[in-house]
């Protein structure tokens, strides 16, 4: 089968990585993957094409923003593919009714705006597909689409540089890792080394925040990071990500609070697990075992987090074995192998109960 | 007939007054016009619809790719509008091979990331027609439809005799000698050669204004990018002491321009190459001001008529000014009488007209 994807290109965010397998994974079996535009210096690995004609199925992969496709490129897609042929992944769960967690994190600004997202979906596609076991929407098809692959897995990086490294952008995690994570580490600040944050909007929010209306997804307070002697550095592309994981000893991995409510999965579920660290997920528990099994519940940082940071540097032979239990589960489960039968059984309608129960099995 | 405009309007840009003007004159002709999209409050005279099965046919008026609309709305079009019930008026000639005339192209992959084939493409999966405001178009399968036109209410002051008018226009002190409004893209060139040209009689002129964008300096983006249409030279426009003022609105443009003596029309080098007209073609003889047309002879002579000689200055731009100082009668009498021939043939109603014919063929 020939799947086109058509996704804003960010290199440093997003689902880029994902595409990357599935063209890596699909050439092994006869299957073409390609992003739709022309070639990108900036992703060497990707084939690019925009002969839509080739392609048995465009996937629009949309994450956060609605307006990324230029009105030409889109005319060509809307005239030239079925829509029984054009499938939209909702990466961030933006396919659901408005909502708001804890007053902070929400998928919407508006009703009008949800109204929007939802027409624009249903224009374009006979099918909507989430990251998720669970999908709210009866109309949603779950297909986790990020997977592991055990070959990407770093094993033995010896250059630590860091204790402790928490990747990823400022986007909606502030109030979780300011009210957790920073007291928790604060009060074991001693018995740790070097901390790190990487990613976007640690140091401040971008200028821009207030303009379009999200000063709450981007809030940070860089004083409280230097107060604890926190570095930030900034974000790295998406095929650095794994390395650069492998130089701290725990990487620390949190999720925004809408993505914890509708178990959406990530990218970054399962590099965190590739690389040569101890990863440390900031996610409740059962939902931590659903995707990573029973071995992920002395990975989860809940409860005495400081105690657990602390735990893990004195004590990393104990977790290691833990987290090679849960790469054999991943292999097993959420490799990109499987992640493909899934999506291709997806695409042909193919995809049912018994589906979704050998993949949350 | 019902006709939907499909575009994205900018007050001081593209083609918002021409379609304002549609607007206006299509009702006493019996059709009924409005653009596509919400009401917007920028535009209070404009009637906005979004029922695309209340319209005959859909107009889209092109300049670049966001003038097609956002999701879902762009599906929502093609869905509701038969693709024989579409038509394309191609305002900067995109539905061409590739052109380039000195630094402008109307491909500009730098810019907006498309290459000639795929405007080609879009478009004929848009529309079964296409239209070129240009008496000449190069393609067999492009009709031609100048789309803008002359109000000939609009006039700021029409004055019964030429000699009058000139003994007015001698007597009134303007505050501008020269003034140009339009944006600093693809006019550099042709905006140099003029400045240094009226530079040894820059005192007797009087205050220079240049209103638009970008014409202070070349902008960080076209730096960046390595494109030179919005190159400027901020030492010629210091030396000259000319006053550069930010965009005004298209409907403010008249009334500008005649507190100057004198406006030039430029156009950009491949509208003279393909004989594009504008809305500043049209709009500056609506001014209380002595037009300039810097087009290319047989270009003016066709749009204005065979009147319009005098006001087109010869290779000594200079010495011409100083002969229209000296006897500005005969010029004010062209001015009249190019009104006049705008007036008989290129009137709004008459545009609407033809368009409505075209369409109806």
């Amino acid at each position: 089968m020939n799947i086109l994807f058509a996704i804003e290109r960010r290199v440093d965010a997003g689902s880029i990585q994902a595409l990357a397998h599935y063209a890596r994974i699909g050439r092994q079996f006869g299957h073409t993957f390609a992003i739709y535009g022309r070639h990108d210096p900036r992703l060497p690995e990707m084939v690019f094409s925009t002969d839509v004609a080739a392609f048995d199925y465009v996937v629009f992969i949309f994450e956060s923003k609605l307006d990324w496709i230029s009105g030409l490129d889109l005319v060509r897609l809307l005239t030239l593919v079925p829509k029984s042929r054009r499938v939209v992944l909702d990466a961030d769960g933006m396919y659901n009714p408005v909502l708001v967690f804890d007053g902070y994190d929400r998928n919407h600004a508006s009703e009008r705006e949800r109204t929007r997202w939802a027409a624009s979906y249903e224009m374009l596609a006979d099918r909507v597909l989430q990251p998720t076991f669970s999908p709210r929407q009866p109309a949603v098809w779950p297909l986790l689409f990020y997977g592991y692959d055990p070959h990407s897995a770093l094993r033995s990086v010896d250059a630590k540089r860091v204790d402790v490294m928490h990747l990823g952008h400022n986007w909606w995690r502030w109030r979780e890792v300011s009210e957790r994570l920073l007291p928790a580490v604060r009060r074991v600040r001693h018995e740790l080394g070097d901390i790190c944050f990487v990613g976007l909007w640690w140091d401040a929010p971008p200028p821009w925040a207030a303009a379009v209306g999200q000063e709450a997804a981007f809030r940070v307070e860089p004083g409280r990071l230097e107060e604890l002697s926190i570095y930030t550095f900034p974000a790295v592309p998406y095929r650095d990500v794994i390395a650069t994981m492998s130089t701290a000893h725990i990487n620390i991995m949190t999720q925004r609070p809408l993505f914890h409510e509708l178990g959406l999965v990530t990218s970054k579920y399962f590099e965190i697990f590739a690389a040569d660290t101890i990863p440390l997920v900031m996610l409740e528990p059962r939902h931590a075992e659903q995707i990573y099994g029973p071995a992920v519940r002395d990975l989860v940082l809940d409860g005495d987090i400081g105690g657990k940071l602390v735990d893990v540097l004195r004590n990393p032979d104990k977790y290691r074995a833990r987290v090679h239990a849960v790469r054999a589960h991943l292999a097993a489960h959420h490799s990109y192998e499987q992640r493909l039968d899934e999506l291709l059984a997806t695409l042909a309608g193919q995809w049912t109960e018994s589906t979704r129960e050998r993949s949350c099995a | 007939m019902n006709l939907l405009i499909v575009s994205k309007l900018a007050r001081s840009a593209r083609a918002i007054n021409t379609i304002a003007h549609y607007c206006r004159v299509a009702p006493q002709l019996g059709h009924q016009i409005a653009v596509f999209g919400e009401q917007q409050l920028d535009f209070p005279d404009i009637r906005f619809s979004m029922d695309v099965a209340a319209f005959d046919v859909a107009v889209f008026v092109v300049y670049m790719p966001s003038d097609f609309p956002d999701l879902p709305y762009l599906a929502n079009l093609l869905d509701g509008v038969p693709k024989s019930r579409r038509v394309i008026i191609d305002c900067s000639g995109r539905y061409n091979d590739t052109i380039r005339i000195e630094h402008d192209f109307n491909h500009l992959e730098k810019m907006d990331g498309h290459q000639g084939w795929e405007w080609i493409e879009a478009f004929q999966a848009v529309a079964d027609r296409i239209l070129q405001p240009t008496l000449t178009p190069r393609r067999d399968d492009v009709q031609p439809f100048l789309f803008h036109g002359f109000d000939p209410n609009g006039c700021v002051r029409s004055e019964a005799a030429a000699a009058e008018a000139a003994q007015r226009w001698s007597r009134e002190e303007r505050r501008y000698g020269i003034a140009y409004v339009g944006h600093n893209w693809q006019r550099w060139s042709q905006m140099r050669r003029f400045l240094e040209a009226v530079a040894p009689i820059r005192d007797e002129l009087g205050q220079l204004a240049l209103v638009g964008w970008d014409w202070r300096c070349r902008p960080d983006w076209a730096v960046q990018l390595g494109i030179n249409g919005a190159n400027v030279d901020p030492d010629l426009i210091e030396r000259l002491d000319v006053e550069v003022r930010d965009p005004i609105p298209s409907t403010e443009v008249p009334q500008f321009l005649s507190a100057a003596r004198f406006s030039p029309i430029f156009q950009r080098p491949l509208f003279n190459e393909l004989g594009l007209v504008t809305n500043r073609t049209f709009e500056t003889f609506l001014a209380n001001t002595v037009p300039l047309v810097m087009l290319p002879e047989g270009l003016a002579e066709a749009i204005y008529g065979p009147e319009v000689h005098p006001l087109v200055p010869d290779e000594d731009v200079a010495g011409w000014l100083r002969k229209v100082l000296d006897n500005p009668t005969p010029h004010w009498d062209a001015i009249g009488r190019v009104r006049q021939h705008l007036a008989a043939h290129h009137s709004y109603t008459q545009r609407v007209s033809e368009l409505v014919a075209l369409l109806g063929q």
